[in-house]
């Protein structure tokens, strides 16, 4: 079975930005390719297009030299085209047959037997009863790979695939993968993941600002070569020198922290303990939602915890809100920059005004100072090098990257003692994350302290002091970062142990 | 090919212009009816909009109408900005009115400048306790302040029923269901002769004032404007959301309450079964068409308030129902609803194009 599939000079154009400019591509089978780029370098429209969700201004399709139209998600799966998109589209109540019975138009007997054959072909380990929300991540993506394979799919896009998965479901799903390429499935492997493409795929097209710079096979390439044409400027990696001025003062303490929720989709903190020093940077590892969102909530006071669990320099906090811990000098960035941090259709000094300390004086007298807050947001602009210094932009026309530099500004400016951020680089380019990640570093090399939670390993191993792994709401033992390497980590974010 | 675009940026403009084409909207659709039925539409629609505003005594019924509702569409601005739906303004008026009502009733042969103020403060009071329960249910239970909110409605009304047919039905009333007129000292003074203009008015100015200020210019504003947009942000920085819930249905009922209490010691004089035709109802439609800015309030009050009267007149010189009236308040609301949809999206007109995929 060979399949050609051909990219024909491709636009698409939204109001103000170029998301694809003139984009052509041919992918045969037999092998798998990359498609790498930064966030917004176009490579989501592009798959959008494949994939029938949206439709291009300009250019035509080809499948085996055939013109398709693809009008919608459906014209894609009748040309045999499969989708594995980064967040998954399934219903968490359901089981895994109901799940992968609902878009079939097979009897469930002859789907059953047609699954259970796929499952036994690729050894994948899937009880068909169970409800989708007792499977891991790892689980529920091969839960879409297999809705894909029922359709014997000729084509079979994957939309940045591991961001969820764990060392060893990544090395699964890579085994998985080249297994389906030698079967004649043509593989387009969608990315920001350097070390990804080197590993996995055979040739790789760069994408950035919406054009295609480069094509090229992946034995022509190193990792340096790559970055390099993706953010098309040489990058400085950051390597964390260990603090020097761990002055071993401690600066908070959480013991015997738990958490019970009344809500199923919660995850429950079961005996939490650490403490955390001046300066320094503990890093919590895990695999999303295993209770990153619920202990963020809780050190930053939206969730009120059990008293004496948190002291804060020797100042019992547990029952303070947020608001009442910045007082005392800490600070938060949320995961969710968009609806949490910041809300989009506030100005940016309004969203500045987010963050307010009775020291600031936005509020004098219960009054809306707004020139103070003005003054303030600019300081915050150019110190933290945002893209703009216009402070009555409306935030939703800031980039993820300055929308972030925003918070992390907003957060920082005060000269908190404690940083605590969840995700501060999730989703984030090159460019953005490198500024973050030096930010990081200055504060703690000013003596302050950072509670940094994250999904990604690079940037734990890359920033931290010290490094836990959460699972299933439990710490594991704190590892100071010489000791810890990914595999490591992988085993403890699987809920395994070591040593 | 007509495209339909969701806009990058929404315009002040269009923001604002929005509620005057739905008034247009309005007008026109108003018009066909008023065809269809078999009056000439222009002379229909003067009749309906320009006749009741001719003359000195029509605007003070203009103004007098739209006091209540301005008043009330205030209070609820607050609830709407930070997304609590209080439905039950009428509810809240009416309490409001039973409240100061009685008080007015207790003082019914006592003379003295304290009487008023008291009656006033004892309304806004009554009116205040009755949109804390909505509240109070929805911090501690989780309930639905809208369901809530609305069939208290139906318990206020009822009690006032209960109240001016039984205990306090004016004992030389021959059975008709209302009390006692009020004493002088209990009424709104009256601001010319002759006309029913009264003094109410400026409670309604000192309202708007007062909420422009809290809403632009305060912390309390900005923690109201900020929890409408994103409840989870307002967690995040610490506001007390629960308090806050309380405060903007306290606001509310307040509103409504000082617009009830405004009716009874205005141009009613004492309490029976209709002492508001609707308004709390009325008022959400106020608040929405004046997007919930207290200017914009003004303006809006001032419109629906016209419908009111035009209906009245109608009545008299075309003999259709006064319930026209409310199928124009209608018609604006629902135009208004339907035209922001340009808020958000853009029609593009592209021609008879073909694409090529």
């Amino acid at each position: 079975m060979n399949t050609k599939l051909k990219v024909s000079k491709v636009s698409k154009i939204y109001p103000g930005c170029i998301a694809n400019d003139n984009v052509s591509l041919d992918f045969k089978s037999g092998k798998i390719y990359a498609l790498l780029g930064e966030n917004g370098a176009g490579k989501s429209t592009l798959v959008k297009i494949l994939s029938g969700v949206i439709n291009p201004d300009k250019g035509q399709i080809f499948l085996n030299d055939k013109l398709l139209k693809l009008k919608s998600p459906k014209d894609a799966k009748n040309n045999n085209i499969g989708m594995v998109f980064q967040h998954f589209n399934l219903f968490e109540t359901l089981s895994v047959f109901e799940n992968l019975s609902i878009d079939s138009e097979k009897n469930n007997d002859q789907l059953r037997i047609l699954v259970n054959n796929i499952l036994k072909k690729y050894n994948f380990k899937i009880n068909l009863d169970v409800p989708i929300l007792n499977l891991s991540a790892g689980q529920k993506q091969k839960v879409e790979i297999v809705r894909c394979l029922i359709r014997n799919p000729k084509v079979l896009i994957m939309d940045e695939p591991t961001s969820v998965l764990t060392e060893q479901e990544t090395e699964d799903l890579f085994f998985s993968l080249k297994k389906f390429s030698k079967e004649g499935i043509l593989i387009i492997y969608i990315t920001h993941k350097l070390k990804e493409v080197l590993s996995l795929c055979d040739e790789v097209a760069v994408m950035r600002k919406g054009k295609v710079v480069s094509i090229s096979r992946t034995i022509d390439e190193k990792l340096s070569s790559l970055a390099n044409k993706m953010i098309g400027e040489s990058l400085n990696k950051i390597k964390k020198m260990t603090s020097n001025n761990l002055s071993g003062e401690q600066i908070l303490r959480v013991s015997r922290l738990n958490f019970n929720s009344e809500d199923p989709y919660e995850v429950n903190l079961e005996d939490i303990n650490f403490t955390l020093n001046k300066g320094e940077c503990l890093g919590i590892a895990g695999i999303s939602g295993n209770g990153q969102n619920e202990l963020f909530q809780i050190l930053s006071g939206e969730i009120l915890s059990n008293s004496g669990s948190i002291k804060f320099r020797n100042k019992e906090i547990s029952k303070l809100n947020p608001k009442e811990r910045r007082e005392y000098l800490m600070a938060f960035s949320p995961e969710d920059r968009i609806s949490q941090a910041a809300v989009p259709s506030l100005k940016i000094y309004e969203n500045v005004a987010l963050n307010n300390f009775k020291t600031s004086n936005f509020f004098e007298r219960g009054l809306f100072n707004e020139r103070k807050i003005k003054d303030h947001s600019k300081k915050i602009l150019s110190n933290f090098s945002v893209n703009t210094d216009n402070v009555n932009l409306t935030s939703q026309f800031l980039s993820g990257g300055n929308l972030q530099k925003l918070i992390l500004g907003r957060e920082l400016i005060t000269s908190p003692e404690l940083l605590i951020c969840f995700n501060p680089t999730w989703g984030l380019d090159v460019g953005a994350i490198n500024y973050i990640h030096r930010t990081l570093v200055k504060i703690n090399q000013q003596g302050k302290s950072i509670i940094l939670i994250s999904t990604d390993n690079d940037e734990l191993l890359q920033l931290s002091d010290r490094i836990s792994v959460i699972n299933k709401g439990k710490l594991s033992k704190i590892m100071s970062a010489e000791e810890v390497n990914p595999e490591k980590l992988g085993l403890l974010m699987g809920g395994g142990l070591v040593d | 090919m007509i495209k339909i675009e969701r806009r990058n940026e929404t315009s002040n403009l269009i923001y604002f212009l929005t509620p005057i084409l739905a008034i247009f909207l309005t007008l026109v659709t108003g018009a066909i009816i008023f065809y269809l039925l078999g009056f000439k539409p222009l002379e229909a629609l003067k009749f309906f909009f320009i006749t009741p505003i001719s003359d000195l005594y029509g605007l003070s019924e203009l103004l007098l109408k739209a006091t209540p509702l301005c008043l009330i569409a205030i209070g609820l601005s607050f609830c709407f900005k930070s997304n609590n739906w209080n439905i039950g303004a009428e509810g809240q008026l009416t309490f409001g009115g039973i409240v100061g009502g009685g008080v007015a009733l207790l003082f019914y042969n006592h003379e003295g400048f304290y009487v008023l103020p008291l009656i006033i403060l004892a309304g806004a009071f009554g009116g205040m306790v009755f949109a804390m329960i909505p509240a109070i249910l929805k911090i501690y239970f989780n309930t639905n302040e809208i369901l809530v909110s609305l069939m208290l409605v139906y318990v206020s009304k009822l009690l006032l029923d209960y109240l001016v047919v039984g205990p306090w039905s004016n004992p030389e009333g021959f059975n008709f269901p209302e009390t006692r007129q009020f004493s002088d000292s209990a009424r709104l003074p009256i601001l010319f002769e002759g006309l029913r203009i009264h003094a109410g008015i400026f409670i309604a100015l000192v309202s708007v004032f007062l909420a422009w200020v809290i809403l632009f210019k305060t912390y309390l504003g900005f923690q109201i404007k900020v929890s409408g947009l994103s409840l989870k942000t307002a967690k995040y920085a610490g506001f007390k959301g629960k308090t806050m819930i309380l405060l903007v249905f306290m606001v509310s009922g307040a509103c409504a309450g000082l617009a009830g209490v405004g009716e009874i010691t205005g141009p009613i004089g004492q309490l029976h079964r209709m002492i508001s035709p609707e308004y709390g109802f009325t008022a959400i439609i106020v608040a929405f068409l004046g997007r919930l800015n207290p200017i914009g309030i003004v303006f809006a009050s001032l419109i629906v308030a016209l419908t009111y009267l035009g209906a009245e007149t109608a009545q008299i010189f075309l003999q259709v129902p006064k319930y026209t009236g409310q199928v124009f308040q209608g018609m604006i609301l629902f135009f208004l609803l339907a035209s922001d949809f340009l808020l958000f999206f853009r029609i593009k007109f592209l021609g008879f194009k073909r694409y090529e995929y």
